[in-house]
């Protein structure tokens, strides 16, 4: 006997029917690891954390985020990272600073060559990690440092993330044509429900029907 | 003689479109990862948009309204190719027919895009940004899980072998086809099924996937003038079992 | 879609003065201020579980809520419709993804999550133990139960937890076209044809005492939902929300035509408060706890999504992926 359900996608499915077994508890990471994504609004907007998603890699990543983190709202590129890329900051109090409360030690300058490190700040608790800007340094030390001098003044944080501009996905510049579909999905928006007239009208309808 | 050949090319990608991307959209919510079922339904809608924009071209051609096209006709009045009726079976025969049909539509969608006749290639045009996330999300999947496990590739290479003939039918030739070529609106089949078979070759040469021998198979045909799987009517009914409760009510 | 119906076994408020004194005065002081609490923050255990338990629970509703639309996917009547129900379920799912994340930031991974859902160890919430008979029921659960579940998030998402409001933050953002979708799709078959005005006055005298329920019963006011209220956990009481929510929405269904099968229900002026036959709470917690129409249908369903993507899943695997939990 397989499960009779109201839906003719589920009875295709052929259930089982009656008391199951428990499941057996999925395998961690059944599910995958995760990949942060940012995302950007439009042209020449700071790219700003949109959430995770799990993935095997970062080309399905990417993939996933697209969808989950750009089908709804305007979206002219995004960049995925993997979770252990980026190496957070402690959390500051709201009228505080990161850069004025939390100290790194810098290591002894090593003969590695510069690298390109973005970085990312959160304003206010709650609210989302912006890209702020891109430092050069041998370290994630080294980058906060160089990313404190640079931005602290200007563009105070309660947190702070750091990750290696190589282990960034973006999205590439002759793919725009794939963030420019929305203005057809006008399903999805509320402004495509209008309905006060047909309201209006059938009251109307019944006032006059009462009135006979 | 043209107007007729456009109306047929018309019917046939709207068709395709609708009864693949009603199909899809049977995932929704069945996925089996979270983030892949949000991606998988995004592609059905695009297909559904789709076909509804086809539809539109038809109707300003004089033919009925987009919803009673899509929810009145029977079987035997669909143009899509069988491909696209066949049942979602499990993922794997569901991401072949993905892999196979959305690389199609990318060529599809491309030459149509140079139509000689301007309302196609205008919508043509439009889509192209979705067709492309389309294509990436297909070929990234092939690669995945085609190099993968062993029971991943078997199951993938099943659904190739059994879906390949179902996948030619789609390039069944219309009776206009020679009009449709002449006076460039369309590409044609067989164009069309020679840069096909090259790029899904070349996705699979990447993966432990082999390629079905192609002279050997024979095409599923029939879909476009009307000849259906079983199961394409019952689709139809189900699609419009709500609105025949009441046909000439607004839902 | 979430309701504070499901929020049922409280967990005792114990251990809480085996907590560090000071660090609790310095969370306390922190939510007082209206400042958020972000992953990194030290917290209260009791904190974490309730919040783990309430973020979890609401993704499962989501992923669950997906399933009594979802029965309407493929008959949807028209274009306009069709897309729309597709769209709307995906975001139900979308959501989940965006709540699961949010819940695994406080360290109890999707994994574990989705076997407890499974396994009938983790509670969504109850009205999508309820089947949706005709299209008409399903328009009633995209108007008036998520109608429900936005007042319950924007409540919410002045919560205090960080991760959780930046969910609800997009959450109720795209809940704005469900709700707009559902008042659309009722208002056309209730302004429409006789058989389709009876179909929805039918749909909702099936789930109208759903819709009662689905805030939760009222709270009895302990110490524990003190603390949890001091902590922004929980926000509004269960009855605040659904008088709330009788406010905005008995004048929305009436002058559709619509009647609402309640006899006893009507605004009491001196109160200013609306009076209503009393849900039967005995039913919800035999439903609640396993014995209701579709409860073995919805686990069954979720459970073949598990058990027949494993493959997928598996052949995808990195073995050597360490597990780091979602930053924010």
């Amino acid at each position: 006997m397989s499960l009779k359900s109201l839906d003719p996608r589920i009875n295709r499915l052929n259930l089982p029917d009656g008391e199951q077994p428990p499941m057996e508890p999925k395998a961690a990471f059944d599910q995958f690891e995760t990949y942060e994504v940012f995302a950007q609004k439009r042209d020449n907007t700071p790219f700003t954390y949109a959430g995770p998603v799990h993935a095997p890699n970062a080309d399905v990543a990417f993939l996933f985020a697209k969808e989950q983190y750009s089908r709804r709202s305007a979206c002219s590129g995004l960049w995925v990272v993997q979770t252990r890329h980026i190496m957070v900051s402690p959390y500051a109090n709201d009228d505080e600073c990161i850069y004025d409360t939390f100290k790194v030690e810098i290591p002894e300058h090593t003969a590695w060559p510069l690298e390109s490190y973005e970085v990312f700040h959160l304003k206010k608790r709650g609210k989302a990690h912006t890209h702020i800007g891109r430092v050069g340094a041998t370290s994630y030390q080294e980058a906060y440092h160089k990313a404190k001098q640079a931005f602290a003044a200007q563009h105070p944080a309660v947190n702070m993330w750091v990750v290696k501009s190589k282990n960034v996905l973006q999205s590439a510049e002759e793919d725009r044509d794939m963030w420019l579909t929305l203005p057809e999905k006008k399903y999805r928006e509320p402004a495509a429900y209008k309905v006060l007239d047909r309201i209006k009208s059938f009251k109307e309808k019944q006032q006059k029907a009462l009135n006979k | 003689m043209k107007e007729e050949a456009i109306k047929d090319l018309l019917y046939k990608i709207a068709d395709d479109q609708l009864i693949l991307g009603h199909r899809n959209s049977e995932w929704t919510g069945l996925g089996p990862i979270l983030e892949e079922d949000i991606a998988f339904s995004s592609m059905a809608q695009d297909k559904i948009g789709h076909s509804l924009a086809f539809y539109t071209l038809l109707h300003e051609l004089g033919e009925a309204e987009p919803d009673l096209l899509a929810f009145s006709r029977s079987a035997t009045q669909f143009h899509n190719s069988q491909f696209t009726e066949l049942p979602n079976g499990e993922f794997d025969y569901s991401l072949i027919r993905h892999f196979l049909y959305d690389n199609a539509e990318a060529i599809r969608f491309e030459k149509l895009s140079h139509s000689g006749y301007e309302p196609i290639a205008k919508v043509a045009t439009k889509l192209k940004g979705e067709i492309k996330y389309h294509v990436l999300h297909a070929n990234t999947w092939i690669r995945n899980l085609g190099s993968s496990t062993e029971e991943a590739i078997s199951r993938l290479q099943n659904s190739l072998n059994s879906l390949m003939p179902y996948a030619l039918g789609m390039f069944e030739l219309s009776v206009y086809e020679q009009v449709l070529i002449d006076t460039g609106i369309y590409a044609g089949e067989e164009a069309i099924k020679e840069e096909w078979l090259t790029r899904i070759q070349q996705v699979l040469a990447s993966t432990e996937l082999t390629m079905p021998d192609i002279p050997s198979q024979t095409p599923m045909l029939g879909g476009r003038y009307g000849t259906h799987t079983k199961h394409l009517q019952p689709l139809l009914n189900e699609m419009a079992e709500v609105i025949k409760i009441d046909p000439t009510a607004e839902w | 879609m979430y309701g504070g119906g499901n929020t049922f076994e409280a967990i005792k408020a114990e251990g809480l003065e085996e907590e560090d004194a000071r660090k609790m005065a310095e969370f306390e002081g922190r939510i007082a201020q209206g400042e958020k609490i972000e992953p990194d923050d030290w917290m209260p255990r009791l904190y974490r579980q309730q919040l783990i338990r309430m973020i979890e629970q609401h993704a499962h509703s989501e992923i669950i809520g997906a399933l009594p639309e979802g029965t309407w996917i493929t008959r949807a009547p028209g274009f306009r419709r069709k897309l729309a129900l597709m769209a709307k379920v995906q975001d139900e799912v979308g959501h989940a993804q965006l709540l699961y994340s949010a819940a695994e930031t406080l360290g109890k991974s999707r994994e574990e999550m989705l076997t407890d859902l499974i396994n009938g160890k983790s509670k969504y919430s109850n009205v999508f133990n309820y089947p949706t008979y005709t299209w008409a029921d399903s328009c009633i659960i995209s108007w008036l139960i998520d109608a429900g579940a936005i007042v319950n998030q924007m409540a919410n998402s002045k919560g205090s937890y960080g991760p959780y409001c930046r969910a609800l933050e997009r959450i109720c953002a795209e809940e704005a076209f469900h709700l707009k979708y559902g008042h659309d799709s009722v208002v056309y078959m209730a302004t429409g044809s006789s058989i389709q005005r009876q179909m929805v006055q039918e749909a909702l005298n099936r789930w109208w005492s759903q819709i009662m329920t689905f805030f939760g019963p009222s709270d009895k006011l302990s110490v524990h939902t003190e603390t949890l209220m001091r902590w922004k956990v929980k926000m509004a009481s269960n009855d605040e929300c659904r008088q709330q929510y009788l406010d905005m929405y008995v004048p929305k269904i009436l002058e559709l035509g619509l009647t609402i099968p309640d006899p006893l229900l009507k605004k009491n002026e001196d109160t200013g408060q609306w009076e209503y036959t009393e849900p039967d709470w005995d039913e919800f917690r035999r439903v609640i706890n396993g014995d209701g129409p579709c409860n073995a249908e919805r686990l069954g369903v979720r459970r073949m999504a598990e058990e027949r993507g494993a493959w997928v899943r598996l052949a995808l695997k990195n073995p050597t992926a360490k597990y780091v939990r979602p930053l924010a």
